[in-house]
């Protein structure tokens, strides 16, 4: 069985100078603050060494993180002083916008289109249905307003900026309390005089305004994603930058040595001035956690390709990991008004982890559709009234009432027993909306129940990799969330995945993803020219002048720039092609431009299956990630008062699985209580407090040394199950 | 080889929502491989899968409803024409043929046929409008269709992979714009070729030789649904009609008999114009298309559709009429009278089933053509999309500058302005052209074009509503008609090539939609919130909704904040009880 020494080798080249010599090398702290707890995690080289949870305190954020960390701290008897690195995500950008708590903000536009926030794209995201409904407007139109000047398409001038317009409307937008203004002009990406133009007149009449231009937020053609990313990002700033002030001097306070950097949506961090300056690169800052953990558990257990899977109460997400890393998009969407709909939201530009959010969780309801067939969410029970089996008025069937009946769940060991659940009501439930309907028996709805929310699973991760020019087949499934573990090996079976990992200490993962990642930090130039056109020397250049800000950056955060590293690719396309493929690149090299047409090529014909026409290519952006060194720490968990060694068995319970002709006999045990290297065969069930992990027959469930379960599913030809025996 | 069981629900379920994923991934590849802004802009396309005989098991959520729905149909015409025998792997067929497709030369489907273990097992499709075909500059004005560019009859455009060079090169001759029409051809088979990928993979894990049987039992499951949804809708006969632009003034007239009747619909349009001498004549399939859809829209939105989904409904129109035109009668400008269709059979329907279907809409998209040349460069073609506002519904606001019933997409102007070398003045919101209601139309826009440094334009507004406003329903009022005219008001004549001085800005300003129910039963208090945003006038909030709102801010003023508008409810009061 693989065991972790190897993965501790460089161990020595990482130690840093004048850091404490008593621990495992360099001690990083990670705190993520999500809508209901503010998780922390103390890590060194070893791995996790301390954990510690408080509620969130939504009216002043910081202080649930200050006091979290004395606390944690001060329990485990560090001085924060010994802290060399303290990395932080927060829900707090997102949940301003869906709660609409940000600044009154104003936008100043071109003359002449100032309403395009609201014209949008002129387009219906789905074609049958007559009553949709198109997102509110961050800016209502009485603050959206016709700024006199216009650049073109080639950023020559065609009017210049009207000063004295801006002057009176800066100081008649004061007078009406407003906070915030973004300022979006056509062709900015290409020539940005006018919207700095406009920001200094800002600048100098009402210094308190917080200023966003598109220029500087997201500097790209088409106008609509801009201004929306552009407004965005006004209208949470001062709240974003109220609380990173605080965060910084409680952190100070407490004598952490060097301020928190900052999560992002693309698992890169950012420094406290850069992340005020673009709140709206943080959005995603928790789920990034959450798929950096997924990354790193995935190297940890020798599989640097996988599919992370979180499933929760209402969604679940899901993010392809590659070699190592997840895979970054550039668009996102948020606050989607109607029925969850795709298109229905708010886009944003921006560089995040590409996690597909399905409509489906364990409070999702079954019902039957339109033709008769079995359909799963995206409408959600939520916690309250809930599943049926909470017992809270909820009358329709949910995906958490289907594995109830199947006995994946225990009725009384919900929550670890905190709550009981009413199987009779589930089981009517489903018999009379779904069995009945259908006439098939109460427990093959409920299967069918659970085995469809593993296809819609299966499904989107399919589409997922696909337009990634990923192969889904066989792709290990790391699994989180409290409903993930039970629906893991199916989900896992769907994608014709043979192992799901399911890690310790899923409650905190975010917190640790976050020292997972190396710090790195992201750079970009756009050229947009023909390849074919570049001149070597002045990419060369541009390269260098990036790799340069990166290494500035770095050692000031106390790297050395022996630890330093650079990654370079480009973003090409065939000309007259809308959409690009980000493809590496060696500089250096003296044949990079045909190493960049050939491997530009492979990429193309790897996602659409064919060659593309006989066209020259050209080259819209550089971009250049710098990163320190890739941490070694593994995501060990320590043995710690909560585990109980000695018999895990529990008991047993019937469960259903129709490879065993439906319910059987299932021993179930206690996942605190199994020991490193302990083989369970399916079919079992192993419980902790959170979740529940479902060991279907014909596979194998391994303790591994840091506490992870990984299940190795099994064709039936290899394998003689021994129910539920230990090894 | 061991078979699934095809008639397990579970089984059919999950493959049918699977072959939604694999459309998806079938149109993403299109948008992202496509040349054309036409098309990775604005989404001109179609995306499909079929069984084996060419039937229809699913769409694309993209796309649009005259390109989906007519592609139905014309597969059948792509499986005649090549028997299985004929065909090799890697073989991918192409047509532009309106009469066996979507209605316009422009048009171009491509189709796929997918093997497996060597035996044709189904088809993909897309359908994309080509940025040029050759022959005039888009427009109505052929009275031919052979002056409106290059026929392409069913023939292979790739045969075993390898591209037909010979029908590539002529297509190359006679465009304008070879790079984006042949690139988007490539698109096309790229997209059917991921999607016949994902399609063999999911045969693979469900074991399956043929999807043939669970296509059919999607299709049976569709066509049941929706007759169930249309026996919920009350039966009789209802009569509508629906004036249109036409070309050069000659005034169109679209009649239409729905009769509804033991879970059927049948839509008859005798009473229709006769063939236009223009090119705004529909053929039977585009008018199939747009009726299909508007009857899934209102009656059955969730149904899925498929071919199953277009049993129920049947659809007349006398031969030789404007919506069933002859060979060779030009067809250019088809959408400026197909995209009506869906107003015309609401109009039926809210008689009886008012609170599913909305008023009037815009309707026909404004498609305008420019072509020109600047000094020194090589000269430029493009396709130009606008939309105006939708029809209000029974509880909902329309919604402004959305399009309706097409699919497509706003060009940004930045995209626009990059690729020629025209300058966009404005876009914005068209004020008081919704129509007032209880619930009020969506508003349509205003936006001005310009040329910049262009020694020749010629533009081309395939434009709609310029004369006959979109009608409200059940008490609602018009929006405002369309125009398309110059900086001093003077309209321009639409749907043909105009060559215009490049120093004369062009106004277009695409139509509102009609509103919903009686405007002095909207609350005062929207009225009020419509006056503070500037979608309605003060003027107009009287005059329409009988609303007196007073304006109590600095009128020299840049910023006015709705605390400056009042609503006067004495006032109020007094207007809408006279």
């Amino acid at each position: 069985m693989a065991t972790p020494p190897s993965r501790r080798e460089d161990d020595g080249a990482r130690a840093m100078s004048g850091e404490s010599g008593h621990r495992s090398g360099r001690l990083g702290i990670g705190v993520d603050i999500g809508g209901t707890f503010t998780d922390m995690v103390v890590m060194d080289d070893s791995g996790i060494i301390h954990v510690g949870k408080l509620l969130t305190t939504p009216d002043e954020p910081a202080r649930a993180v200050e006091d979290l960390i004395r606390q944690t701290l001060g329990r485990a008897g560090i001085d924060p002083g010994d802290v060399s690195s303290f990395v932080h995500g927060t829900t707090l950008v997102t949940n301003a916008l869906i709660e609409r708590r940000g600044s009154r903000t104003a936008l100043l536009g071109t003359a002449g289109f100032s309403d395009i926030l609201e014209m949008a794209r002129e387009h219906r995201y789905d074609l049958y249905d007559l009553m949709l409904e198109m997102p509110d407007p961050l800016v209502p139109r009485w603050l959206r307003f016709d700024v006199p000047e216009r650049i073109l398409a080639d950023g020559s001038v065609l009017r210049e900026l009207d000063s004295a317009y801006v002057e009176q409307l800066v100081t008649e937008l004061v007078d009406h309390g407003v906070e915030a203004i973004a300022i979006a002009f056509l062709h900015s990406y290409k020539n940005p005089q006018h919207e700095e133009q406009a920001r200094r007149i800002i600048e100098r009449i009402a210094p308190h305004v917080r200023v966003s231009i598109s220029s500087e937020v997201v500097p790209e053609i088409r106008e609509y994603e801009r201004t929306s990313t552009t407004v965005v990002n006004a209208y949470v700033q001062r709240l974003v930058k109220q609380y990173l002030d605080d965060l910084k001097e409680r952190s100070a306070a407490l004598g952490l040595p060097r301020p928190p950097h900052i999560m992002l949506s693309n698992g890169g961090v950012a420094t406290l001035d850069t992340a005020g300056e673009f709140p709206v690169r943080m959005l995603e800052s928790g789920p990034a956690g959450g798929a950096l953990a997924a990354a790193a558990f995935g190297k940890a257990t020798g599989t640097p390709d996988l599919m992370a899977f979180d499933m929760g109460g209402t969604t679940a997400k899901l993010c392809m990991i590659e070699n190592g890393a997840p895979v970054v998009a550039h668009d996102f969407e948020v606050d989607r008004v109607y029925r969850m709909k795709p298109g229905s939201g708010i886009p944003v530009r921006i560089p995040v982890i590409d996690m597909i959010e399905i409509g489906v969780g364990g409070g999702s309801i079954a019902r039957i559709d339109a033709l008769g067939l079995l359909t799963v969410g995206p409408d959600s029970a939520g916690s309250v009234p809930g599943p049926v089996s909470y017992r809270r008025g909820g009358t329709e069937p949910t995906v958490t009432d289907a594995d109830l009946l199947l006995g994946y769940l225990d009725a009384t060991y919900f929550l670890g027993g905190e709550m009981e659940l009413d199987l009779e009501g589930a089981r009517s439930a489903i018999k009379k909306r779904i069995a009945d309907p259908l006439g098939v028996s109460v427990e093959e709805a409920a299967y069918g129940i659970h085995d469809s929310v593993n296809s819609s699973m299966a499904n989107a991760a399919r589409v997922h990799a696909i337009e990634q020019g990923k192969d889904p087949v066989g792709q290990p499934l790391f699994t989180s969330g409290g409903a993930g573990p039970v629906h893991g090996a199916g989900v896992a079976r769907a994608l014709g995945a043979t192992t799901v990992i399911c890690p310790a200490g899923a409650g905190v993962i975010s917190a640790a993803g976050f020292h997972t990642a190396p710090l790195a930090f992201d750079f970009v130039r756009s050229t947009h020219a023909a390849l074919d056109s570049i001149d070597g020397q002045t990419m060369r250049r541009e390269f260098a002048a990036m790799e340069a800000d990166g290494e500035k950056i770095l050692r000031d955060s106390g790297l050395r720039t022996a630890e330093i590293s650079h990654r370079h690719s480009a973003e090409v396309r065939y000309v007259g092609q809308g959409f690009e493929i980000l493809v590496p690149i060696s500089p250096e090299s003296d044949d990079w431009r045909a190493e960049l047409k050939e491997s530009y090529r492979r990429q193309y014909e790897l996602l659409y299956k064919r060659q593309g026409p006989d066209v020259p290519l050209e080259v819209l952006n550089w971009r250049v990630v710098s990163s320190g060194p890739a941490p070694a720490q593994s995501l060990r968990r320590p043995r710690n008062a909560g585990d109980k060694p000695g018999n895990a068995r529990k008991g047993t319970r019937s469960a259903y699985f129709p490879a065993l002709g439906g319910y059987h006999p299932t021993p179930v045990y206690d996942r605190y209580a199994l020991q490193p290297g302990t083989r369970v065969h399916g079919p079992a069930i192993v419980e902790e407090r959170e979740s529940t992990l479902v060991v279907p027959p014909d596979s194998e469930c391994v303790v591994e040394d840091d506490g992870t379960l990984v299940l190795h599913l099994l064709s039936p030809a290899h394998s003689t199950p021994q129910d539920g025996s230990l090894r | 080889m061991t078979r699934a069981s095809t008639l397990d629900p579970f089984v059919v379920g999950a493959v049918s929502s699977r072959l939604s994923s694999v459309l998806q991934e079938q149109q993403t590849a299109l948008v992202n491989t496509a040349f054309s802004s036409i098309v990775r802009e604005s989404l001109d396309l179609a995306c499909a899968v079929f069984d084996s005989k060419g039937e229809m098991i699913g769409q694309s959520v993209g796309g649009t409803p005259g390109h989906i729905n007519a592609m139905a149909t014309g597969m059948h015409h792509f499986v005649s024409a090549y028997p299985p025998e004929t065909l090799d792997p890697g073989d991918v067929l192409f047509t532009n043929d309106p009469w066996m497709t979507a209605g316009q030369i422009n048009d171009i489907s491509v189709a796929t046929p997918v093997f497996r273990d060597g035996v044709l097992v189904a088809w993909f499709a897309t359908c994309c409008h080509a940025p040029d075909i050759g022959g005039r500059v888009l427009s109505a004005q052929a009275s031919e269709v052979f002056e409106e560019g290059l026929a392409i009859p069913i023939m292979k455009l790739f045969r075993a992979g390898q591209p037909n060079v010979d029908i590539v090169d002529v297509i190359r001759q006679n465009v304008r714009t070879p790079d984006e029409t042949i690139g988007d051809l490539y698109a096309q088979a790229s997209a059917n070729a991921v999607g016949a990928d994902s399609l063999l993979r999911l045969m693979d894990e469900y074991n399956l030789s043929s999807i043939d049987e669970i296509a059919a039992e999607i299709m049976s499951r569709s066509e049941i649904a929706l007759r169930e949804a249309i026996r919920a809708v009350p039966d009789g006969v209802y009569r509508s009609e629906i004036e249109c632009d036409g070309f050069d003034g000659e005034g169109l007239f679209l009649a239409l008999a729905l009769t509804v009747a033991d879970g059927e619909v049948h839509l008859d349009y005798s009473g229709c114009s006769s063939e236009s001498k223009s090119g705004v004549n529909v053929v039977l399939n585009y008018t199939k298309a747009y009726s299909s859809f508007a009857i899934k829209a209102a009656i059955a939105p969730d149904v899925p559709h498929n071919a199953g989904s277009f049993r129920p409904v049947s659809i007349e129109a006398p031969e030789g009429s404007i919506l069933n035109c002859r060979r060779p009668a030009p067809v250019a400008s088809r959408h400026s009278v197909g995209h009506y269709l869906p107003s015309l059979i609401f109009r039926a329907l809210a008689q009886i089933v008012p609170d599913r279907v909305m008023a009037e809409s815009a309707d026909a998209v404004w498609m305008t053509v420019f072509r020109g040349k600047r000094s020194g460069d090589q000269p430029f073609l493009f396709s130009h999309f606008l939309s105006g506002g939708t029809g209000a519904r029974s509880c909902k606001d329309g919604l402004s500058t959305t399009s309706f019933p097409s699919g497509l997409r706003a060009v940004p102007t930045e995209v626009f302005e990059t690729l020629t070398p025209m300058v966009q003045m404005r876009r914005e919101l068209r004020t008081d052209s919704g129509g007032a209601g209880e619930f009020r139309g969506g508003l349509g826009q205003a936006t001005t074009f310009h040329s910049r440094d262009v020694d020749s334009l010629l533009v081309n507004a395939n434009i709609e509503r310029t004369r006959f406003a979109a009608r409200g329903a059940l008490g609602g009022r018009p929006g405002l008609p369309g125009f398309f005219g110059d900086a001093t008001g003077r309209s321009l004549k639409p749907k043909q090539a105009l060559t215009v001085s490049p120093s004369v800005p062009l106004e277009f300003r695409p139509p509102g939609g009609g509103g919903f129910g009686d405007p002095h039963a909207r609350v005062p208090s929207a009225v009020l919130a419509d006056v503070a945003s500037g979608y309605v006038s003060q003027e107009a909030a009287l005059s329409e909704y009988g609303v007196v709102v007073r304006f109590l801010g600095d009128p020299n003023a840049i910023v006015r904040p709705p605390e400056a508008f009042v609503l006067d409810e004495d006032a109020t009061h007094q207007v809408r009880s006279s």
